[in-house]
């Protein structure tokens, strides 16, 4: 997990002013954090279908793939996009490798695709329950009820709004929005800096069909059913 | 006549004198220029191969990167003082160029964006057409769909076929390192790394340390944590602080032997006004020797300088000979008329040998020549004509001493074994023809060695940055610029492939970054023109969810590179590339040259094959060997011819053949042990020995010439005895303290020199007696 997350924490300005937030002594919103975190945890290896969709300022209707997500640990994520077209993406350590067939792979370094961090951030600290190491580089927020039937929100229903804390990392992503129901996440979604989106949705919804073109609402109806 | 007037006469003389001293100080100080350049003590080129290699030593795009390492502090403050560092060195002329990692393809100026389809190579077989579009289109949407179209997206309309980033891709420099935050680290992630390239030439020292005060003062500055510590290798770097050891080293040494001299004067002539008097032909020496250069040449180096001050310190014997045989009864100037045959005869020798320096087609020794004549034949004169009138007449002999006669008698008595000069000259020939050590040292660099954990450190990054190798480098002379890029671009080929089968791990070449004229204008006319170009467009952004107009910046930008002319050098003024293809492509009155510079060279035979053709591999180390051989070789043959003329001088002088034997015999001897003492000692030898050689001989020379001075009373004997002892005692303590130098080249010169002055005492004590004097010569007398 660490090892993971080292390149994230070497990005964050003051490190140091936001150590003591990690360390602090856990505040009810903190205990519920933790209880959330400990539930939606998965041991390495783990495997996960997913459907993403992107939207361009560049395209008339967002690019949908879907595929597998793979995250073993160790400090590899892999993504294999099986449709529309194949493609394989690594990220390790410092640089994410796309690799196409027939083609060289592509290599950008992690450092220039910030929302890329992000994802790679919080999609380990979540799968790890690392409160500490999501919330070196995140301001995270809970919404909703972790622990069901309290509040209002339905069905254990829950959003983590997770906030870079580095003001330079801030300008190329906005915001990771986590949102979820009772022990699973449901989507995961990459608010940019320049206002496009990607939302990834996790397990039953990257099954679901898409229509030919589509706005943000939709993607929002469907993972926000029932979410706060 | 009162003492009064001569008294002010003699002010006056001693005012004349220190005035045209000063004004010659003064001429010195206006209009002196200390040059730095190393290369002024290489022979001067005369092939055009050694042309190049001249300024490939002090201006090859290699040797002029200075490695940067900051260290210490947590990876973000290094990678923040890293940006800022840069940014600030960007602004300074010392630096040509400066690459951290952070420049990519953003870094290429607006203006020449529309080039890229010029200088790509990517549609040489197929133009940019109807299905090319359509497949890079197709690939742009995954990309848009993928993590990549965060960064992608801004660049998309307008360059759908991403050429920008395809040219950033092939400029990266072979093996660049891997980056945190934007810029260059090392593999372990604990140092920011940085390449700066200077604008002086490697061996400029004087240019090098104002850029490496430069990279200094910016990184204090610039630095975002206390705790981050600058690191700078590289040829101009070791230049620098080599230098500064030396002049270190040389400066407390010149100190101690300034107080050392003074306080032997002293002793000897118990007289502070005398000590001070005697150090004027030295200062007579110094500045008009300084004045010759200055009007002759304008700019000295200076090592000229500092080394000709150790070369003219040898006229400190010339008052001392002066004071030495003063004696009551005779004027100063009467002593000095009677010390002018061997003195003057022992200057005109010395200068002989050192005029061979003159011819010896190495400018920096040429000067050096200048320097020492003068300052010998200044100091010689004012010695002989102006001293005298200084000084007086004494009211005791220093041959009174009871302890110089006692040794007198001794020295007397000493056997003039005529066995001694043919068994030792037997030995030292043997001595040196056996020795297994190689002859000679030719690597320059060994006369101020780096430490080896410097090297250590600058093999280290040089490996974590992939810089160029230094000795290797492959050149093509061109017609012109274009003919020279042509061939380079063939190069570049052949290359490619030894890349591809590991023999090399990379090269660098201007022809990668710019194709010739003619490549350039073919590719203009193969671009589709706007109808064309936006009916293609349109056929290929069928049915994909682009939206409509988004690549009207990529039809702008092609239809400007219909228009433009090709790209050259000048055009790429003020780019990140302006610094590197200048160092790689240079214009010649009489064509161009090209140059490929070699990263990671595993197998050298392998590229001098594939290089082919009218390429040259320049083995910057071996030529440089070649080239000091060669001047060596010059230079022994001048001073070869220096040692006849000086025979004859000698026999003009001495004309009994006897007389002349009994001069040149213990010089030639102490010259022969010298060099059996470093071959059996495995010291190769340098130009810095064979210069200390000559040295050694005209001291030797000038003993022996006062050694052989037939003593014709007791008195004159004993005072030769004691000039003799206060000369070479003075010389040999000078040089022994630069023999413990711990600077090979100050070594050299002190080692051949003090080995020299004891050589040519004893033998001169031994073999230039003339064989009838004082008591030894009444009792042969008698005999007879």
């Amino acid at each position: 997990m660490a090892s993971l997350t080292a390149p994230l924490a070497t990005a964050a300005s003051a490190p140091d002013a936001s150590a003591p937030l990690a360390t602090a002594a856990p505040t009810p919103d903190a205990t519920a954090l933790d209880a959330l975190l400990a539930r939606i945890a998965r041991p390495a290896p783990a495997s996960v279908a997913y459907a993403e969709v992107r939207f361009s300022k560049l395209l008339t209707a967002p690019v949908v793939t879907s595929g597998r997500l793979e995250y073993t640990g160790a400090d590899t994520l892999a993504k294999h996009v099986d449709a529309p077209y194949r493609e394989d993406l690594y990220v390790e350590r410092d640089e994410v490798r796309i690799e196409r067939a027939g083609q060289p792979p592509r290599r950008i370094p992690l450092q220039r695709a910030p929302e890329l961090r992000g994802l790679l951030a919080s999609f380990g600290a979540l799968l790890g329950g690392n409160r500490a190491a999501l919330e070196r580089v995140f301001a995270v927020e809970l919404v909703g009820d972790a622990g069901g039937g309290a509040s209002k929100e339905p069905a254990g229903a829950w959003r983590l709004a997770m906030t870079p804390r580095d003001s330079r990392v801030r300008s190329r992503l906005t915001r990771v929005d986590v949102l979820g129901r009772a022990d699973a996440p449901r989507c995961l979604t990459v608010l940019q800096g320049d206002g496009t989106t990607s939302t990834m949705l996790f397990a039953e919804l990257a099954r679901e069909a898409w229509p030919a073109t589509f706005g943000p609402e939709l993607v929002a109806k469907r993972c926000g059913a029932g979410a706060p | 006549m009162s003492a009064s007037p001569s008294i002010r006469r003699r002010a006056l003389l001693l005012a004349v004198w220190l005035l045209l001293l000063a004004a010659g100080g003064l001429f010195v100080q206006q209009k002196l220029v200390v040059g730095g350049d190393l290369r002024l003590f290489m022979p001067s080129p005369r092939t055009d191969a050694q042309r190049l290699l001249m300024t490939e030593l002090g201006e090859g795009p290699a040797s002029r990167l200075l490695l940067v390492a900051i260290e210490g502090a947590r990876p973000d403050a290094l990678a923040d003082t890293s940006k800022r560092f840069a940014a600030a060195l960007r602004t300074r002329s010392e630096f040509a160029a400066v690459a951290n990692g952070e420049q990519g393809a953003e870094a290429v100026p607006e203006r020449l964006l529309p080039y890229r389809y010029l200088l790509t190579d990517r549609f040489d077989a197929a133009p940019l057409g109807g299905a090319r579009l359509r497949e890079e289109l197709q690939a742009r949407v995954r990309d848009l769909g993928s993590p990549a179209g965060a960064m992608l997206e801004e660049w998309i309309p307008r360059d759908p076929t991403l050429e920008a980033l395809a040219l950033a891709e092939r400029w990266q420099p072979a093996g660049e390192p891997s980056r945190i935050d934007d810029v260059w680290f090392d593999r372990a992630g604990t140092r920011a790394l940085l390449v700066v390239e200077t604008s002086a030439a490697a061996f400029d020292p004087d240019r090098q340390r104002d850029a490496m005060a430069a990279l200094e003062t910016a990184f204090a500055q610039e630095r975002t944590d206390p705790k981050a510590t600058l690191v700078v290798s590289g040829p101009g770097a070791f230049s620098v602080l080599m230098r500064a050891r030396t002049e270190r080293e040389a400066s407390w040494i010149g100190s101690v032997d300034s107080v050392a001299m003074i306080l032997l004067l002293l002793l000897a002539y118990r007289s502070l006004g005398l000590t001070a008097l005697a150090a004027l032909p030295l200062a007579s020496a110094g500045i008009a020797g300084m004045v010759a250069v200055t009007a002759w040449y304008g700019t000295v180096h200076g090592i000229t300088l500092a080394f000709g001050f150790t070369l003219i310190g040898v006229v400190q014997d010339y008052p001392v000979h002066l004071l030495s045989h003063r004696h009551p009864g005779e004027s100063a100037l009467a002593t000095a008329r009677a010390l002018w045959a061997p003195l003057g005869t022992g200057i005109a020798s010395t200068c002989i040998a050192y005029l061979s320096f003159l011819f010896s087609g190495v400018p920096g020794l040429a000067q050096l020549a200048v320097f020492t004549i003068t300052g010998l034949a200044v100091a010689g004169f004012s010695t002989r004509y102006v001293l005298p009138r200084l000084v007086g007449t004494p009211v005791r002999d220093v041959g009174d001493s009871r302890w110089l006669a006692s040794l007198s008698e001794r020295i007397a008595r000493l056997p003039r074994p005529r066995w001694l000069a043919p068994v030792l000259a037997a030995a030292c020939i043997v001595a040196i023809a056996a020795s297994p050590s190689p002859f000679w040292d030719d690597q320059l660099g060994n006369l101020t060695p780096v430490p080896a954990p410097l090297l250590k450190r600058d093999a280290d990054l040089r490996d974590e940055l992939g810089t160029p190798d230094l000795r290797y480098l492959l050149v093509i002379e061109g017609r012109d610029t274009s003919d020279a890029l042509t061939r380079s671009a063939a190069l570049d080929r052949a290359l490619d492939g030894l890349v591809t089968s590991g023999a090399l791990q990379g090269y660098d070449s201007a022809s990668r970054y710019l194709p010739t004229p003619d490549v350039q204008l073919r590719r203009r006319a193969a671009l589709p023109d706007r109808a064309t170009l936006e009916r293609d467009l349109g056929a290929a952004l069928q049915g994909l969810p682009f939206r409509a107009g988004v690549f009207e910046a990529f039809v702008a930008d092609i239809e400007a590179a219909r228009a433009l002319p090709p790209l050259d050098a000048a055009t790429l003024k003020g780019t990140p590339l302006e610094a590197r293809i200048g160092s790689l492509l240079r214009e010649r009155a009489n064509g161009a040259i090209a140059l490929t510079t070699l990263t990671g060279v595993r197998d050298l035979a392998a590229v001098q094959r594939g290089a082919g053709e009218g390429v040259t591999l320049l083995d910057l180390k071996g030529a440089t060997e070649g080239l000091v051989a060669a001047q060596r070789t010059h230079i022994v043959r001048s001073l070869l011819v220096a040692s006849i003329v000086l025979v004859v001088v000698i026999w003009i002088a001495l004309r009994r053949g006897e007389r002349v034997y009994r001069v040149l015999l213990p010089m030639t001897l102490t010259t022969l042990a010298i060099l059996a003492i470093f071959r059996l000692a495995g010291i190769p030898l340098n130009l810095f020995h064979l210069i200390s050689l000559v040295l050694a001989a005209g001291l030797g020379l000038d003993y022996a010439l006062f050694f052989e001075r037939a003593g014709e009373d007791e008195a004159e004997h004993r005072r030769t005895l004691h000039a003799l002892l206060v000369c070479s005692a003075a010389t040999l303590l000078v040089f022994f303290i630069l023999a413990l130098s711990s600077i090979p080249v100050l070594r050299a010169i002190g080692t051949t020199v003090a080995i020299g002055v004891a050589g040519n005492f004893v033998l001169g004590l031994l073999l230039a007696r003339p064989p009838f004097r004082g008591r030894d010569a009444r009792r042969e007398g008698r005999s007879v």
